[in-house]
């Protein structure tokens, strides 16, 4: 058995309507998971199940589910644990991101951005790990954080502030969690190419887009990049490794 | 309500040495920039409950183009 495999395991994979969070799920049916898509349309989210690998003994789930709405969690993780059983992984690719200057950054916008891109992670985190909810033998928890969570751009403070708060988290719950065999781990993406930002300036854009690849020294990236990598960290070949952040970012940090 | 939109675009592009004209080009503007767009479009988005694309946004060329969005709401 190839140690990315990972046959009967429960994944629940949040922000799977689109983008890195489809991928990432697509990539996960086909090592063996049995995914559970997490996320707000649950129209797109049934897209995505179409997308799934499905072999005989695999099964996979929808769950449509608002993460900034606590109780609703509550009841997502249950229902998981219900019709699938126990989970033995988490990969949290649900958040927003905006590029936007101080000026604009209103106490209203960062209770938002933290609200979305943090305390629904941590939240979520809290729930799968409540007794009973997560696999005896353990497993592993992804979190999706970004450069920018170690490098900086105009206009990106409250978007990085976030996902600086994932990456910072990741450390102490690797040490909390370790006893339960459960390791934490964050993924920092460069820029990837998804049907979400292929039509934003800094994409569609010729110069702009030059500009952006120029800081990345493999090129922009694919949203497959980042699900190959997430499957190294949810598998058994990544069974050595927790509270680290891999940078899947095409050299963006080299430089 | 014009006083109120001026007042808020003088504050979001950091205009603090002229008043602003409904007449002025405001892309001509030394403050205007790709952050000063952004911080427009927030503006909108936060204080009026627009949200307005970027095509559309392109069209507009004057500070009373950029109000006659607010009015046209």
């Amino acid at each position: 058995m190839s140690p990315f495999d990972l046959k009967n395991r429960v994944i629940l994979i949040t922000g799977a309507s689109s983008g890195i969070g489809r991928q990432c799920a697509i990539g996960c049916s086909k090592f063996g998971a049995n995914v559970i898509l997490s996320g707000r349309d649950k129209g797109r989210l049934n897209e995505t199940l179409g997308m799934l690998r499905n072999d005989e003994n695999q099964c996979h789930a929808v769950m449509a589910c608002d993460l900034t709405d606590y109780a609703e969690v509550e009841r997502m993780i249950s229902q998981v644990v219900e019709k699938m059983g126990r989970i033995d992984g988490v990969l949290h690719c649900a958040g927003i991101s905006t590029t936007l200057p101080l000026r604009s950054v209103s106490i209203g916008k960062l209770e938002e951005y933290f609200n979305a891109n943090v305390f629904s992670a941590y939240n979520l985190t809290r729930e799968v790990c409540k007794a009973g909810n997560f696999s005896k033998e353990g497993g592993s928890i992804v979190f999706l954080s970004s450069v920018m969570a170690c490098v900086g751009e105009v206009g990106k403070s409250l978007y990085a502030m976030t996902k600086g708060a994932l990456r910072a988290g990741v450390k102490s719950l690797a040490c909390e969690l370790a006893r339960k065999n459960i390791r934490v781990n964050s993924i920092s993406p460069g820029v990837v190419i998804t049907p979400i930002n292929q039509n934003l300036p800094h994409i569609a854009e010729p110069e702009r887009r030059e500009a952006l690849e120029s800081k990345h020294l493999l090129g922009l990236g694919k949203a497959e990049d980042v699900a190959n990598a997430c499957v190294f960290l949810l598998s058994d070949a990544s069974r050595w490794i927790t509270g680290i952040d891999l940078c899947v970012d095409g050299g963006y940090t080299a430089m | 309500m014009e006083q109120k939109f001026l007042d808020l675009l003088k504050e979001i592009l950091e205009i603090e040495d002229r008043e602003l004209l409904m007449t002025d080009n405001f892309r001509e503007y030394p403050e205007w920039d790709s952050l000063a767009y952004l911080s427009v479009i927030a503006m909108l988005d936060e204080e009026y409950g627009i949200q307005i694309e970027g095509s559309e946004f392109k069209k507009l060329k004057t500070v009373g183009d950029l109000f006659s969005v607010v009015t046209k709401k």
